[in-house]
């Protein structure tokens, strides 16, 4: 087996500025820099292709009446799906068959559809960059079947009951084409099944596609792996204007909640109470007044501790070293310590030892855009099944950078690909072994220890452990819940504290000053008058 | 048979359409979030909330004082350069002006991650300087817009008025002082309108060199992305309000000179 293999050229410059919301992932664009570069620039020209594609096809079916063709709307993160066109020698070559993405994956799953219902589906897709982005859309009257926004959004879209359940179909293990329920992580699957709102699962509703962990990506050369692994260093003073955060409301407070928090997380007690997941979700989830009060005087800390809030610069600025250490998402970690190798510059990724926040982003299908049409509900979720079947799984892991709900159930090839990433050669000699059985161990069916991958030393603390988190970061991991509208008003309230200029701040001297200004441009005034 | 007439009215339809549609209609909306509140009624409260909130005030200062530098030294550079540049009697002058205008060609985010860098490499750490960073971030960027309309009037400075004021025994620099600057004013006021709203809105400059407090359009930003259209609609509303007193103010002067701008 050789390890992951990289290719295209790096590209540090960003393609364009963020807009300071709420989570922003996918952007990465993942192992494939040229891509990314020329996707920047064509994303318009490609999904026009793709619309004249989708007429085209519209036409075929019009040829001939009895067949029916169906519209779906879906809308994804920027960059979050394969868009195809791979070279050749890009070419996932596992033991049980070579993996290569030529057309775009909805390009494939339009042909799927068609091959396997004889009915034609023309997917109308577009992006959005933050969940509020997502949401504001979807308030100002934008229909769409099929979107994929994070847990908590899909927490609020389900309070306001604005989805469509999944059928009963879609979880008939019985049915081959049902990727989906065959092939998702058991672990994902019971938090999925755990957790609820109103008193109905996420499950009912949402079908998982990416998931990961929040962790703060470092070089090991300026920062010890002690330090990374505790929120504490984002206002640490030893690293001084050396370390970036996320500029987003939800990331920032978390951490602070980590950080304020910090000695009961660590402390034995805690830890050992045989409620602690559920003592930790409650700690991490708290916005008492008190807490946000802390949490503010935290982050006002921070803002003159770190080097920025970022939101998108914090990949670039790691791996050309303007920082030392960065708060990051699991699949842009990896995607900065990738990027960083291309460098022969070492990165490494470390999860606080407070608590990580545990993420998801799942499809849901709208109310308002399925409409009770069967038809188009029926092509949703096969949408969604076409993107869990283990190969495309594949497929939108390497292209994106993020990690698949998909453990591959029966199908071996998902941990095959993990092996493929990220196990040592046979001539290595400092190697480590990796238990990933929480994730792919299907409820006790197979023995301990079927799902081990020796991996070379370094990629315990490297992109192995932000990729698929270890047993031990997932004990410590804790959703991050959606808060309602008072909380959020008084979160959001604590943040605007935060990043805006006071104007009880402002020093004598600048008052004096532009009092003198205003004063000599009124006499300006005055004389100009007079004449 | 009628003939049909056609008026040269008929071709400032399509621009109607446009103003219409991409610049009333979205005015309206504005109006409408900004004076009411989540449950669609009417209110005031945004417009009160906002100049009761000492954070929102802050801010409103911070961008003034930010526009403000920037615009005093996009002024100090580039008063000097056009006034050379439009006295001189060099052959080269349209040319010379090309370079300054130049970099308006390559595209904005590039141009600040270029700064980026090379102030990196000056300062070492750019977190430091947040302030500085900025500011120089925004000259570099609207420096043209300053030079540009300078350069057009000094330029078409009637030269019988400088000889008329030499032949009454004024020195190089009384000329200067009393007759050009005076007679230069439009130009300097374009400039500054030009180089000063701008600046108290790109929160992108802002952003990509590191500076973690808002500035108005920052501000606009995280009010909707916390979902609240109508403090947000507000804060743009106000600030439109300032723009627009901001040209009451300068107006006399600019509209002598949009021919710079249209250079641009």
């Amino acid at each position: 087996m050789m390890m992951r293999r990289l290719r295209g050229i790096q590209t540090p410059a960003d393609c364009g500025p963020g807009f300071p919301g709420g989570r922003r992932r996918g952007r990465s664009g993942g192992r494939r820099g040229v891509k990314r570069l020329l996707m920047c620039l064509s994303a318009g020209v490609f999904f026009t292709a793709l619309a004249s594609s989708g007429a085209a096809q519209a036409a075929d079916a019009g040829d001939n009446d009895s067949q029916r063709e169906v519209t779906l709307r879906v809308c994804n993160w920027e960059e979050y799906i394969d868009l195809g066109d791979w070279d050749e020698e890009e070419t996932i070559d596992l033991d049980s068959g070579d993996i290569i993405g030529v057309n775009s994956m909805v390009e494939d799953f339009e042909e799927w559809y068609y091959e396997n219902y004889g009915i034609r589906v023309n997917v109308e897709y577009s992006t959005f960059g933050t969940n509020e982005d997502l949401y504001n859309m979807l308030t100002l009257g934008d229909t769409y079947d099929l979107v994929c926004p994070s847990e908590y959004m899909i927490m609020k879209l389900m309070t306001e009951d604005q989805l469509v359940p999944l059928s009963e179909e879609f979880f008939d293990t019985g049915e081959g084409n049902n990727y989906y329920i065959n092939g998702v992580s058991p672990y994902i699957r019971s938090i999925f099944e755990e957790n609820e709102i109103g008193g109905k699962p996420w499950a009912d509703y949402a079908a998982g596609y990416m998931w990961g962990i929040t962790g703060i990506v470092y070089n090991p050369k300026l920062v010890s792996r002690e330090d990374a692994s505790s929120w504490k260093i984002l206002n640490d003073p030893a690293y001084q204007r050396q370390v970036t955060i996320k500029d987003n409301v939800r990331d920032s407070y978390f951490a602070a909640v980590g950080a304020i928090k910090s000695e009961l997380l660590t402390s034995r007690e805690f830890l050992e109470d045989p409620d602690y997941k559920k003592n930790l979700e409650t700690e991490m989830n708290d916005t008492s007044r008190d807490t946000i009060a802390r949490v503010q005087e935290y982050l006002q800390d921070v803002k003159d501790n770190a080097y920025s809030f970022e939101t998108d610069s914090g990949k670039a600025d790691m791996v050309t070293g303007k920082v030392a250490a960065n708060y990051q998402w699991s699949g842009d970690a990896v995607y900065t310590m990738d990027q960083a190798d291309e460098d022969d510059y070492t990165l490494a990724f470390a999860v606080p030892e407070e608590s990580t926040n545990i993420y998801f982003d799942g499809w849901v299908m709208l109310k308002n855009g399925i409409d009770g049409d069967a038809s188009k509900q029926h092509a949703a979720e096969a949408f969604i099944n076409f993107n869990s079947r283990p190969d495309n799984a594949i497929r939108n892991m390497y292209y994106i950078g993020y990690t698949s709900v998909i453990s591959g159930g029966k199908d071996g090839r998902i941990f095959e690909y993990a092996d493929w990433c990220y196990g040592a050669g046979e001539d290595e000699k400092d190697v480590e072994d990796y238990d990933l059985g929480y994730f792919f161990s299907e409820e006790d069916r197979e023995p301990e220890g079927s799902y081990v991958i020796t991996a070379p030393s370094d990629q315990v603390s490297r992109q192995l452990s932000a990729q698929y988190p270890d047993q031990e970061a997932i004990s410590r991991s804790s959703l991050m819940v959606c808060f309602d509208e008072e909380q959020n008003r008084a979160i959001n309230q604590m943040w605007i504290n935060v990043r805006c200029y006071n104007i009880h701040d402002i020093p004598v001297w600048v008052w004096a000053l532009a009092g003198a200004l205003a004063g000599m441009l009124a006499l300006m005034g005055i004389r100009k008058i007079k004449r | 048979m009628q003939r049909r007439t056609f008026s040269r009215k008929y071709l400032g339809i399509p621009y109607a359409l446009f103003l219409i549609l991409f610049v009333v209609a979205p005015l309206i909306v504005l109006f409408y979030y900004a004076f009411t509140n989540g449950q669609g009624e009417i209110t005031f409260g945004n417009l009160t909330g906002f100049f009761t909130d000492p954070n929102t005030l802050g801010t409103l200062f911070y961008s003034f004082g930010i526009a403000l530098v920037t615009t005093v030294v996009c002024l100090l550079l580039a008063y000097p350069t056009a006034y050379i540049l439009a006295t001189s009697k060099l052959k080269a002058k349209s040319v010379i002006l090309m370079i300054f205008i130049m970099p308006m060609w390559i595209n904005f985010s590039l141009r600040i991650t270029a700064l980026k860098e090379i102030l990196t490499w000056m300062e070492g750490n750019l977190a430091y300087h947040p302030f500085l960073n900025t500011v120089l971030g925004m000259s570099y960027d609207f420096l043209p817009f300053m030079i540009l309309p300078i350069y057009t009037t000094i330029s078409r400075l009637d030269g019988a008025l400088l000889e008329a004021s030499r032949d009454l025994g004024a020195g190089e620099r009384e000329t200067f002082l009393k007759v050009t600057l005076p007679l230069s004013l439009p130009g300097i006021m374009s400039g500054v309108s030009m180089v000063f709203l701008p600046a108290m809105t790109n929160y992108v400059v802002l952003d990509m060199l590191y500076n973690s407090t808002y500035i108005m359009g920052s501000l606009i930003g995280s009010y909707f992305a916390a979902y609240n259209w109508n403090g947000g609609s507000m804060i743009a509303l106000i600030l439109l309000g300032i723009i627009c007193l901001f040209t009451v103010l300068t107006g006399g002067a600019q509209e002598e000179n949009t021919r710079g701008g249209a250079l641009l």
